[in-house]
C-alpha cells in the first residue's frame, strides 16, 4: 500500500488487474496506483522492505516484480525490475530498465507487474477477501478497482468497485479511528462483508449495533516514531431466522491491522487479550484460539449477542522505524473502547456483581414506593415526589416505582464503571452521634449467632 | 447503683405508632435524598451489633442481684452493594414497609402472621420464620424502636396460676388460683399487660420451665399449700411473659423469684434468659432481665433421682453450656452447677422426681422454699 500521510489526505486511486493467458497458465497482476493524478510517484524504499515469502510462496511466484514509476514533475516513466526473493534487502537486485518519455504530457502514477502460477479463482477469492478486511480500515481517500479477465475469452473482463463506505461517506478529514468505527460498523451490517448491503433481517433498525472505541497512542522520541492502537468493540443483536446467523455468537473473531495491512496476530498480543479483566464487563473469557485467526471464545453469553473487535496498530508517521511492541497499548485500547461501550449505552457489559445486585433493585423500587404511598402525611409525600422530580399529576403506583427503580440502577452502573479496586462507600440511612463513639464493624451479621435460637 | 454504663447503652425506645410511622419517613426521606442528590448512593443500614462481641454487662455494684446485659454501639451494615448479602438488606425494607402499614391500620400482628403476609407479598424475600425474627430485629436495631412499637405483639404463650388476682381494663377481676391447670393465659398485647390491675397474697413467684410440670402443680393446687404465683412461657422465655414477670417484680418487690428447671444447661439458659435477657432479643434485652434464683433441680437434688432417669448430654447441651460459660454474667455458683452437669455428662428432667410419687414434687417445692435452698 502506499504511505498515508495522516495530515493531506490526498487521493489515491488503485487499479489491480488480474489477467489469466490460458497459454502459459499464468495469472498476470497488474496493480496501478495513483496519488491524486497530480501527485508523486513510488518511492523504491517500499517494494525493498517487501518481505515477499510472507506475501506469496515460492513455488508459485519468482519473486520478480516489475516497476513503472512517475511523478508529476518526472519527464519519463521509470522502469525497474526488482528480484525480492533474495531475503536480504542489500543483496536484492534492481534493474534498471530503459524508461519511457512523457512527451510533455503531465501524469503521475506507479504501475506493478507480476506473474503468478496460480490458479485464477483462487488468486480473486483471496484478493477479495483481503480487500473485504482492508474495508474495514474504511480509508476514505482511497478508491480500489479489482478487474478480472480471462485473455481468451472476450467479454470476460469484470469490474469491481471497493470504495470505503459508500453508504455513508465521511469527510476526508475523518479521524482514523471514526473511519475505522464506521469501517466495522459496515462489516458488521453486512455480515463479514460477505453481502453487498446492510443485512434487513437483522438490522432494519440501525440501534441494534452498539459502537465502543478506545485509543492508546505511545510517545515519539527519536529512535522510533509514535504508535497508535485503535480498537473497535460492537456488539449486535442477530436475529435467528437470518440465514446468515451464526450460532458462533459466543465466539469472537480479532480482526488486527498492523500499519493499515491486515495481519495475524502475534503471540504476546494474544496473551495481553486473556489479561484483560472481562469479568468486571460481565464476560467470561472461556478460550483464546490462534489458528491463523485469533478467536476468543465466550462462556456465558447472550445467545442472540454477538461481539466483533478490531485492532489497528499504526505509527503515526511515514517512514516507520524499528517496530516498538505494541502490547503495552493493547491492555489501554480494549479496555478504553469497552468502557466506552458502557458509558455511552447504558445497561451492557454490566459485570456479573452488578448484574446480581440489579436483580434487587425492582423489589427494592417497589418497597420504597410502597412506603411512599401508603403515607397518609401529605407533606411526606410531595416531598418524596419533589426529591424524584414527579410532578404530583404523574402519581401512579408504577410512576413512582418505575422512576425509583430506574435511579437505582443508575447508581449500580455508575459504581459499576468505576474500577474495582476502589471500595464504594455509601452513606448510612441514619447519621447520628453514636456514630462518633463507635468501634466501627464493617462486619455483616452472620446467621446462627444467636446464643439460643429465638422463636418468638 | 451504676456508673457510665448508660452512657453506651442503645435503647430501644417504646414510641406510639405516630412516632414509629415518622421514624420510618425520615428513612425515606434520607433514602430519596441520598440517592437522587449530586453525588447520588444507596445508603446502607447501620444496625447494632447483636453479635456477643457487643454485649455489655451493667452489674449492680452492690449486689449481684442487679444485673442485665445490653447492646452497645458497635455497629454492622446491611448494604445492597454486597451481592451475597443484598437480600438481606432488601428484607429490611420490605418489613418496614410491612409494620408502616400495619401502624397505619392501626392494627397489630404477631411474627406468625407477619411472616405469612410477607410470603404472600414478596414470596421471593423471605423463606422461613426465623429469617422473618431476625428481620424484625433488624428493623428494630434500625430505627431504635422495640418491637411491640412497631406494631408487632408477642404471642401469647405464657401462662400464669397460682395466688394472683388480675383485672384487664374494664373486664372482671379474675383469680389464676380458679382457673383450672390451664391457667391464665398471658396476652400479647404489651399495653394490655402494662394495664393490667394485679393483687396478691403469694410469697413466691415460681417460674416453671415446662408446661407438663406446670399442669401437674396448678392442678394439685400446689399454691393452696404453699402461697406462690406459678408462671410458665412453655419454654423459651418470650417477651410477654417476660414483661408480666418482670411488671410482678416491679409491683411486688418483696416477692422473691424463683426458678424450676430441667437439670441441664438448656434449663439453666432458660433462668438466665429470664434473669439477664438475651442477645437475641436486641435492643429490648435489658429491659425486662429479674432477678430470678434457681430454685431446681440443682446439684444437691441428685440423690432424690433415680440412677436410670439420667440421660447423657447431647453435643447441642455441651454447645450451650460452652456458651454459658463464656458468658461474663454467670454467677459463680452457677457456674458451679453447669460444671457439674458437663462433668458428669449426664443430665435430668424435673418428672424424675415423680419416682416418688406424684404428689411429691410439691412437696420438694415446699421443703425446699422453706429451707431457703435456692441460689
Amino acid at each position: 500500500m502506499p504511505s498515508i500521510s495522516t495530515t493531506l489526505p490526498d487521493l489515491c486511486r488503485s487499479q489491480i488487474t488480474i489477467s489469466f493467458h490460458s497459454s502459459n497458465f499464468h495469472v498476470a497482476i497488474k496493480i496501478f496506483n495513483a496519488v491524486s493524478d497530480t501527485g508523486i510517484g513510488s518511492c523504491l524504499e517500499e517494494f525493498q522492505d517487501l518481505n515477499c515469502s510472507s506475501i506469496i510462496a515460492a513455488e508459485f511466484w519468482d519473486g520478480i516484480l516489475s516497476v513503472k514509476t512517475t511523478a508529476i514533475c518526472d519527464d519519463e516513466i521509470y522502469h525497474y525490475h526488482l528480484n525480492l526473493r533474495k531475503n536480504i534487502s542489500s543483496s536484492r537486485t534492481l534493474t534498471r530498465l530503459p524508461s519511457n518519455p512523457k512527451n510533455g504530457l503531465k501524469f503521475s502514477g506507479t504501475e506493478v507487474y507480476l506473474s503468478i502460477s496460480e490458479s485464477i479463482d483462487v488468486l480473486v477469492s483471496a484478493i477479495n477477501h483481503f480487500f473485504q478486511k482492508i474495508m474495514i480500515l474504511n480509508i476514505p481517500n482511497i478508491a480500489i478497482e479489482l478487474v478480472t479477465e480471462r485473455e481468451d475469452i472476450p467479454g470476460s473482463r469484470c469490474e469491481n468497485v471497493f470504495l470505503a463506505n459508500k453508504s455513508n461517506p465521511g469527510p476526508l478529514s475523518t479521524s482514523n479511528v471514526e473511519c475505522l468505527k464506521s469501517g466495522l460498523e459496515d462489516y458488521v451490517l453486512r455480515h463479514g462483508n460477505s453481502l453487498t448491503q446492510k443485512c434487513n433481517t437483522c438490522f432494519a433498525t440501525s440501534e441494534r449495533l452498539k459502537v465502543g472505541s478506545g485509543i492508546a497512542c505511545s510517545t515519539e522520541n527519536h529512535k522510533s516514531s509514535g504508535l497508535m492502537m485503535e480498537v473497535v468493540v460492537i456488539i449486535s443483536e442477530l436475529e435467528s431466522k437470518c440465514p446468515c446467523f451464526r450460532e458462533c455468537s459466543s465466539k469472537t473473531e480479532v480482526l488486527y491491522f498492523k500499519d493499515f495491512t491486515p495481519c495475524s496476530i502475534s503471540h504476546s498480543t494474544l496473551n495481553v487479550l486473556s489479561t484483560i479483566d472481562w469479568q468486571s464487563y460481565g464476560l467470561t473469557l472461556e478460550n483464546v484460539v490462534d489458528q491463523g485467526v485469533c478467536v476468543l471464545e465466550w462462556g456465558d453469553s447472550p445467545s442472540h449477542s454477538q461481539i466483533d473487535m478490531v485492532l489497528h496498530c499504526y505509527h503515526k508517521q511515514y517512514p516507520m522505524h524499528k517496530t516498538q511492541p505494541e502490547q503495552h497499548l493493547i491492555k489501554k485500547a480494549v479496555t478504553a473502547a469497552l468502557n466506552n461501550l458502557k458509558e455511552t449505552h447504558p445497561g451492557i457489559l454490566r459485570s456479573a456483581h452488578a448484574l446480581k445486585i440489579c436483580s434487587h433493585a425492582p423489589d427494592l423500587a417497589r418497597s420504597i414506593a410502597g412506603l411512599i404511598l401508603s403515607s397518609n402525611d401529605p407533606d411526606f409525600q410531595g416531598e418524596c415526589f419533589s426529591l424524584l422530580g414527579l410532578e404530583s399529576r404523574e402519581i401512579g403506583a408504577n410512576a413512582v416505582e418505575d422512576c425509583i427503580q430506574e435511579k437505582i440502577v443508575s447508581v449500580i452502573e455508575m459504581n459499576d464503571r468505576k474500577p474495582r479496586q476502589r471500595n464504594v462507600v455509601a452513606p448510612s440511612l441514619f447519621e447520628d452521634d453514636c456514630d462518633q463513639d463507635s468501634s466501627y464493624q464493617d462486619k455483616e451479621y452472620e446467621e446462627g449467632e444467636d446464643e439460643f435460637i429465638y422463636l418468638d | 447503683m451504676k456508673f457510665f454504663t448508660d452512657r453506651e447503652i442503645c435503647y430501644a425506645d417504646i414510641l406510639p405508632p405516630s412516632e414509629v410511622r415518622a421514624r420510618i419517613e425520615v428513612a425515606v426521606l434520607n433514602f430519596l435524598k441520598i440517592l437522587t442528590c449530586a453525588d447520588p448512593a444507596i445508603s446502607d443500614l447501620l444496625l447494632i451489633n447483636r453479635k456477643s462481641s457487643n454485649r455489655r454487662v451493667s452489674q449492680g455494684l452492690l449486689t449481684d442481684d442487679d444485673t442485665w446485659i445490653f447492646l452497645s454501639r458497635s455497629f454492622c451494615k446491611r448494604s445492597l452493594m454486597r451481592a451475597n448479602a443484598a437480600k438481606a438488606f432488601i428484607r429490611v425494607w420490605k418489613v418496614m414497609e410491612m409494620c408502616f402499614k400495619i401502624l397505619l391500620q392501626e392494627k397489630r400482628v404477631t411474627q406468625r402472621e407477619l411472616f405469612y403476609k410477607l410470603l404472600c407479598v414478596s414470596p421471593d424475600c423471605f423463606s422461613s420464620q426465623l429469617q422473618v425474627n431476625r428481620t424484625i430485629q433488624d428493623v428494630v436495631s434500625l430505627l431504635r424502636c422495640s418491637r411491640f412499637s412497631l406494631g408487632i405483639m408477642a404471642s401469647s404463650r405464657g401462662i400464669v396460676a397460682g395466688r394472683l388476682l388480675v383485672q384487664e381494663p374494664d373486664k372482671e377481676m379474675v383469680d389464676c388460683s380458679e382457673c383450672g391447670s390451664s391457667g391464665y393465659a398471658i396476652s400479647g398485647d404489651l399495653n394490655l399487660l402494662d394495664r393490667l390491675v394485679m393483687k396478691t397474697d403469694a410469697r413466691y413467684i415460681i417460674i416453671v420451665e415446662k408446661h407438663a410440670i406446670f399442669q401437674r402443680l396448678a392442678e394439685d393446687r400446689v399454691f393452696n399449700h404453699i402461697p406462690i404465683i406459678l408462671i410458665t412461657a412453655r419454654g423459651y422465655p418470650d417477651i410477654a411473659t417476660r414483661f408480666l414477670l418482670h411488671r410482678m417484680s416491679r409491683t411486688f418487690p418483696e416477692l422473691p423469684i424463683m426458678a424450676l428447671v430441667d437439670w441441664n444447661p438448656a434449663g439453666l439458659a432458660i433462668l438466665c434468659t429470664f434473669k439477664f435477657g438475651s442477645i437475641g432479643m436486641g435492643l429490648e434485652a435489658y429491659r425486662y432481665a429479674c432477678n430470678v434464683k434457681w430454685l431446681g433441680l440443682r446439684g444437691d437434688d441428685l440423690q432424690l433421682i433415680p440412677e436410670e432417669s439420667f440421660v447423657s448430654l447431647k453435643p447441642r447441651d455441651l454447645q450451650i453450656a460452652k456458651s454459658l460459660m463464656s458468658s461474663e454474667t454467670l454467677q459463680e455458683k452457677h457456674r458451679e452447677e453447669l460444671a457439674l452437669m458437663v462433668q458428669s455428662g449426664k443430665r435430668a428432667e424435673i418428672e424424675a422426681l415423680y419416682f416418688h410419687g406424684y404428689d411429691y414434687l410439691g412437696k420438694y417445692i415446699a421443703k425446699k422454699i422453706v429451707q431457703a435452698n435456692y441460689i
